[in-house]
Protein backbone atom coordinates (compact mmCIF):
# COMPACT_ATOMS: atom_id res chain seq x y z
CA UNK A 1 0.00 0.00 0.00
CA UNK A 2 3.16 2.57 -0.48
CA UNK A 3 1.99 3.44 -4.02
CA UNK A 4 0.07 6.44 -3.83
CA UNK A 5 -3.51 6.39 -4.38
CA UNK A 6 -6.12 9.31 -4.95
CA UNK A 7 -2.68 11.36 -4.03
CA UNK A 8 -2.71 9.67 -0.56
CA UNK A 9 -0.20 7.67 0.49
CA UNK A 10 -2.64 5.25 2.46
CA UNK A 11 0.42 3.64 4.65
CA UNK A 12 0.58 7.13 5.92
CA UNK A 13 -3.18 6.68 7.14
CA UNK A 14 -3.80 3.44 7.76
CA UNK A 15 -1.50 1.36 10.78
CA UNK A 16 0.34 -1.15 9.68
CA UNK A 17 -0.17 -4.64 11.58
CA UNK A 18 3.55 -4.74 12.63
CA UNK A 19 5.29 -6.54 15.48
CA UNK A 20 4.39 -3.43 18.09
CA UNK A 21 0.83 -4.20 17.52
CA UNK A 22 1.30 -8.25 17.84
CA UNK A 23 3.42 -7.42 20.92
CA UNK A 24 0.42 -5.48 22.58
CA UNK A 25 -2.17 -7.35 21.66
CA UNK A 26 -0.29 -10.18 23.51
CA UNK A 27 0.41 -8.08 26.32
CA UNK A 28 -3.28 -6.54 26.73
CA UNK A 29 -4.63 -10.52 26.44
CA UNK A 30 -1.44 -11.93 29.25
CA UNK A 31 -1.74 -9.19 31.66
CA UNK A 32 -5.33 -9.40 31.33
CA UNK A 33 -5.71 -12.99 31.95
CA UNK A 34 -3.25 -12.38 34.90
CA UNK A 35 -4.99 -9.87 36.37
CA UNK A 36 -8.37 -11.79 36.19
CA UNK A 37 -7.12 -14.01 38.78
CA UNK A 38 -5.16 -11.64 40.88
CA UNK A 39 -7.98 -8.77 41.24
CA UNK A 40 -10.93 -10.53 41.39
CA UNK A 41 -8.66 -12.69 44.30
CA UNK A 42 -7.72 -8.94 45.83
CA UNK A 43 -11.20 -7.70 45.72
CA UNK A 44 -12.57 -10.78 47.13
CA UNK A 45 -10.30 -10.79 50.09
CA UNK A 46 -10.72 -7.52 50.27
CA UNK A 47 -14.48 -6.93 50.41
CA UNK A 48 -16.18 -10.26 50.39
CA UNK A 49 -13.60 -12.68 52.85
CA UNK A 50 -12.80 -9.52 54.89
CA UNK A 51 -14.92 -6.68 55.89
CA UNK A 52 -13.74 -3.14 53.62
CA UNK A 53 -13.72 -1.25 57.31
CA UNK A 54 -11.50 -3.87 58.55
CA UNK A 55 -9.05 -3.60 56.02
CA UNK A 56 -6.87 -1.33 57.89
CA UNK A 57 -2.88 -0.76 58.73
CA UNK A 58 -3.12 -3.80 60.85
CA UNK A 59 -4.82 -5.94 58.03
CA UNK A 60 -1.96 -4.23 55.17
CA UNK A 61 0.62 -5.21 58.08
CA UNK A 62 -0.54 -9.04 58.64
CA UNK A 63 -0.63 -9.44 54.92
CA UNK A 64 2.66 -8.12 53.58
CA UNK A 65 4.20 -10.53 56.46
CA UNK A 66 3.85 -12.91 54.20
CA UNK A 67 6.63 -12.96 50.95
CA UNK A 68 3.55 -14.30 48.52
CA UNK A 69 1.17 -11.57 49.30
CA UNK A 70 3.87 -9.17 48.48
CA UNK A 71 4.39 -11.31 45.71
CA UNK A 72 0.32 -11.10 44.11
CA UNK A 73 0.55 -7.42 45.12
CA UNK A 74 3.91 -6.45 42.62
CA UNK A 75 2.99 -8.68 40.03
CA UNK A 76 -0.55 -7.24 40.35
CA UNK A 77 0.25 -3.44 40.14
CA UNK A 78 2.91 -3.92 37.36
CA UNK A 79 0.50 -6.14 35.24
CA UNK A 80 -2.39 -3.56 36.16
CA UNK A 81 -0.71 -0.58 34.76
CA UNK A 82 0.62 -2.34 31.49
CA UNK A 83 -2.94 -3.48 30.78
CA UNK A 84 -4.66 -0.36 31.84
CA UNK A 85 -1.68 1.55 30.18
CA UNK A 86 -2.19 -0.19 26.65
CA UNK A 87 -5.67 0.34 27.11
CA UNK A 88 -5.75 4.10 27.54
CA UNK A 89 -2.99 3.92 24.88
CA UNK A 90 -5.56 2.59 22.50
CA UNK A 91 -8.15 4.96 23.42
CA UNK A 92 -5.95 7.84 22.65
CA UNK A 93 -5.39 6.52 19.36
CA UNK A 94 -8.96 6.05 18.47
CA UNK A 95 -10.39 9.51 19.84
CA UNK A 96 -6.95 11.58 19.03
CA UNK A 97 -7.14 12.75 15.52
CA UNK A 98 -4.43 16.08 15.95
CA UNK A 99 -0.89 14.45 15.52
CA UNK A 100 0.47 16.61 18.50
CA UNK A 101 -2.36 16.03 20.99
CA UNK A 102 -2.06 12.36 20.66
CA UNK A 103 1.71 12.41 20.91
CA UNK A 104 1.16 14.57 24.14
CA UNK A 105 -1.23 12.71 25.44
CA UNK A 106 1.21 9.15 24.63
CA UNK A 107 3.64 10.61 26.98
CA UNK A 108 1.64 12.10 29.72
CA UNK A 109 0.03 8.11 30.12
CA UNK A 110 3.10 6.83 29.82
CA UNK A 111 4.89 9.40 32.29
CA UNK A 112 1.85 8.85 34.67
CA UNK A 113 1.92 5.19 34.80
CA UNK A 114 5.81 4.88 34.92
CA UNK A 115 5.60 7.88 38.03
CA UNK A 116 2.13 5.72 39.59
CA UNK A 117 4.34 2.40 39.53
CA UNK A 118 7.43 3.36 40.61
CA UNK A 119 5.07 4.65 44.02
CA UNK A 120 3.55 1.92 44.40
CA UNK A 121 7.25 -0.28 44.10
CA UNK A 122 8.59 1.69 46.54
CA UNK A 123 5.41 1.32 48.88
CA UNK A 124 5.59 -2.84 48.48
CA UNK A 125 9.39 -2.15 48.68
CA UNK A 126 9.41 -0.62 51.81
CA UNK A 127 6.80 -2.97 53.21
CA UNK A 128 9.81 -6.79 52.03
CA UNK A 129 12.25 -4.47 54.09
CA UNK A 130 9.67 -4.14 57.18
CA UNK B 1 -13.83 14.63 57.91
CA UNK B 2 -10.27 15.55 58.44
CA UNK B 3 -7.99 17.07 56.14
CA UNK B 4 -6.87 13.47 54.19
CA UNK B 5 -10.13 12.16 53.88
CA UNK B 6 -11.05 15.37 52.18
CA UNK B 7 -8.54 15.16 49.45
CA UNK B 8 -9.19 11.48 49.21
CA UNK B 9 -13.22 12.28 48.54
CA UNK B 10 -12.11 15.46 46.28
CA UNK B 11 -9.58 13.31 44.54
CA UNK B 12 -12.23 10.45 44.11
CA UNK B 13 -14.80 13.12 42.39
CA UNK B 14 -12.45 13.92 39.77
CA UNK B 15 -11.86 10.40 38.93
CA UNK B 16 -15.49 9.79 38.18
CA UNK B 17 -15.52 13.02 36.78
CA UNK B 18 -12.86 11.90 34.07
CA UNK B 19 -13.97 8.40 33.62
CA UNK B 20 -17.98 10.35 32.88
CA UNK B 21 -16.19 13.03 30.05
CA UNK B 22 -14.31 9.86 28.50
CA UNK B 23 -17.49 7.95 28.45
CA UNK B 24 -19.08 10.51 27.12
CA UNK B 25 -16.42 10.49 24.43
CA UNK B 26 -17.15 6.87 23.85
CA UNK B 27 -20.25 7.38 23.54
CA UNK B 28 -20.52 10.42 21.18
CA UNK B 29 -18.10 8.67 18.99
CA UNK B 30 -20.31 5.72 18.82
CA UNK B 31 -23.26 7.73 17.95
CA UNK B 32 -22.13 9.27 15.45
CA UNK B 33 -21.10 8.73 11.75
CA UNK B 34 -21.66 5.54 11.05
CA UNK B 35 -21.89 4.12 15.09
CA UNK B 36 -24.49 2.47 16.56
CA UNK B 37 -27.72 3.69 16.13
CA UNK B 38 -29.62 5.93 18.92
CA UNK B 39 -31.64 3.98 21.54
CA UNK B 40 -34.87 4.08 19.83
CA UNK B 41 -37.95 1.86 19.58
CA UNK B 42 -36.95 0.43 16.13
CA UNK B 43 -33.44 -0.84 17.70
CA UNK B 44 -35.43 -2.19 20.69
CA UNK B 45 -36.94 -4.32 18.10
CA UNK B 46 -34.05 -5.62 16.41
CA UNK B 47 -32.48 -6.59 19.49
CA UNK B 48 -35.23 -9.22 19.65
CA UNK B 49 -34.32 -10.90 16.55
CA UNK B 50 -32.31 -14.24 16.10
CA UNK B 51 -29.14 -14.01 17.96
CA UNK B 52 -26.90 -14.46 14.25
CA UNK B 53 -28.64 -10.75 13.13
CA UNK B 54 -28.11 -9.47 16.89
CA UNK B 55 -24.59 -7.83 15.73
CA UNK B 56 -25.26 -4.38 18.11
CA UNK B 57 -24.75 -6.44 21.14
CA UNK B 58 -21.37 -7.19 20.14
CA UNK B 59 -21.13 -3.70 19.44
CA UNK B 60 -22.23 -2.03 22.94
CA UNK B 61 -20.19 -4.76 24.69
CA UNK B 62 -16.85 -3.19 23.20
CA UNK B 63 -18.42 0.23 24.57
CA UNK B 64 -19.12 -1.38 27.78
CA UNK B 65 -15.61 -2.78 27.80
CA UNK B 66 -14.34 0.63 27.15
CA UNK B 67 -15.88 2.62 29.64
CA UNK B 68 -15.48 0.26 32.53
CA UNK B 69 -12.06 -0.40 31.37
CA UNK B 70 -11.50 3.45 31.93
CA UNK B 71 -13.31 3.62 35.08
CA UNK B 72 -10.99 0.67 36.86
CA UNK B 73 -7.69 2.76 35.49
CA UNK B 74 -9.04 5.74 37.03
CA UNK B 75 -9.65 3.58 40.68
CA UNK B 76 -6.53 2.28 40.48
CA UNK B 77 -4.21 5.64 40.03
CA UNK B 78 -6.29 6.69 43.04
CA UNK B 79 -5.50 3.38 45.45
CA UNK B 80 -1.98 3.24 44.31
CA UNK B 81 -2.04 7.02 45.80
CA UNK B 82 -4.59 6.08 48.46
CA UNK B 83 -2.30 3.26 49.98
CA UNK B 84 0.70 4.82 49.78
CA UNK B 85 -0.64 6.95 52.88
CA UNK B 86 0.75 3.49 54.66
CA UNK B 87 4.10 4.11 53.81
CA UNK B 88 3.69 7.71 55.35
CA UNK B 89 2.53 6.55 58.91
CA UNK B 90 -0.02 3.59 59.82
CA UNK B 91 -2.17 6.24 61.58
CA UNK B 92 -2.56 8.26 58.32
CA UNK B 93 -3.59 5.52 56.09
CA UNK B 94 -6.09 4.56 59.33
CA UNK B 95 -7.39 7.86 59.04
CA UNK B 96 -7.74 7.51 55.51
CA UNK B 97 -9.06 4.17 54.97
CA UNK B 98 -12.48 5.28 57.58
CA UNK B 99 -13.72 6.55 54.07
CA UNK B 100 -13.54 3.24 52.72
CA UNK B 101 -16.34 2.13 55.25
CA UNK B 102 -18.54 4.60 54.97
CA UNK B 103 -21.96 4.24 53.25
CA UNK B 104 -21.53 6.18 49.82
CA UNK B 105 -17.85 4.78 49.39
CA UNK B 106 -19.98 1.41 49.67
CA UNK B 107 -21.81 2.11 47.25
CA UNK B 108 -19.30 3.05 45.11
CA UNK B 109 -17.56 -0.41 45.47
CA UNK B 110 -20.24 -1.83 44.33
CA UNK B 111 -20.27 -0.37 41.16
CA UNK B 112 -16.81 -1.21 41.26
CA UNK B 113 -17.28 -4.61 41.16
CA UNK B 114 -19.94 -4.70 38.51
CA UNK B 115 -17.77 -2.69 36.36
CA UNK B 116 -14.42 -5.27 37.06
CA UNK B 117 -16.61 -8.52 36.71
CA UNK B 118 -18.09 -7.33 33.68
CA UNK B 119 -14.41 -6.43 32.08
CA UNK B 120 -13.39 -9.38 33.24
CA UNK B 121 -16.27 -11.36 31.72
CA UNK B 122 -16.18 -10.00 28.82
CA UNK B 123 -12.25 -10.10 28.43
CA UNK B 124 -12.02 -14.25 28.81
CA UNK B 125 -14.94 -13.93 26.47
CA UNK B 126 -12.97 -11.73 23.92
CA UNK B 127 -9.87 -14.00 24.65
CA UNK B 128 -12.24 -17.32 24.06
CA UNK B 129 -13.26 -15.70 20.59
CA UNK B 130 -9.42 -15.40 19.49
CA UNK B 131 -8.50 -18.58 20.82
CA UNK B 132 -11.58 -20.58 20.12
CA UNK B 133 -11.86 -18.75 16.55
CA UNK B 134 -15.54 -18.45 17.31
CA UNK B 135 -18.51 -17.18 15.28
CA UNK B 136 -20.43 -14.72 15.91
CA UNK B 137 -23.33 -17.00 17.41
CA UNK B 138 -21.04 -18.53 19.56
CA UNK B 139 -19.32 -14.97 20.62
CA UNK B 140 -23.22 -13.93 21.03
CA UNK B 141 -24.01 -16.57 23.96
CA UNK B 142 -20.88 -15.85 25.75
CA UNK B 143 -22.11 -12.76 26.14
CA UNK B 144 -25.13 -13.67 27.35
CA UNK B 145 -23.23 -15.48 29.96
CA UNK B 146 -21.09 -12.71 30.79
CA UNK B 147 -24.34 -10.52 31.38
CA UNK B 148 -25.95 -13.48 33.51
CA UNK B 149 -22.16 -14.03 35.46
CA UNK B 150 -22.07 -10.17 36.53
CA UNK B 151 -25.48 -9.25 37.42
CA UNK B 152 -24.99 -12.81 39.88
CA UNK B 153 -21.80 -12.19 40.96
CA UNK B 154 -22.46 -8.41 41.13
CA UNK B 155 -25.97 -9.02 42.87
CA UNK B 156 -24.03 -11.35 45.53
CA UNK B 157 -21.01 -9.04 46.15
CA UNK B 158 -22.92 -5.73 46.30
CA UNK B 159 -25.18 -7.92 49.35
CA UNK B 160 -22.17 -8.71 51.45
CA UNK B 161 -20.23 -5.11 50.76
CA UNK B 162 -23.43 -3.45 52.18
CA UNK B 163 -24.72 -5.88 54.72
CA UNK B 164 -22.68 -3.56 57.59
CA UNK B 165 -24.93 -0.80 56.55
CA UNK B 166 -27.71 -2.63 57.77
CA UNK B 167 -26.62 -4.21 61.08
Amino acid sequence: MSAPMWGVRLAAVIPRPGRSRAAAYLLIRVSGLLLAVLVLGHFALTHVVTDVAETDSAFIGRRWASALWLLWDWTMLGAAFLHGGAGIWVLIDDYTTDRVARRRRRTALVVGCALLWVVGSTLIAAAAVD
Amino acid sequence: MSAIQAAFVVALVGVLAAVTALALVVVRAALGGDGAPYPTRRLAARMLRAPEERAELNRYAFYAHRITGVAIFGFLCLHGLDVSAYTVSRSLYDDLHAVYGSAPMRVFECGLLAAILFHTFNGLRILAIDVGDLGAIAAQRLLGGVLVLTAVLGAVGSAVILAPLFG
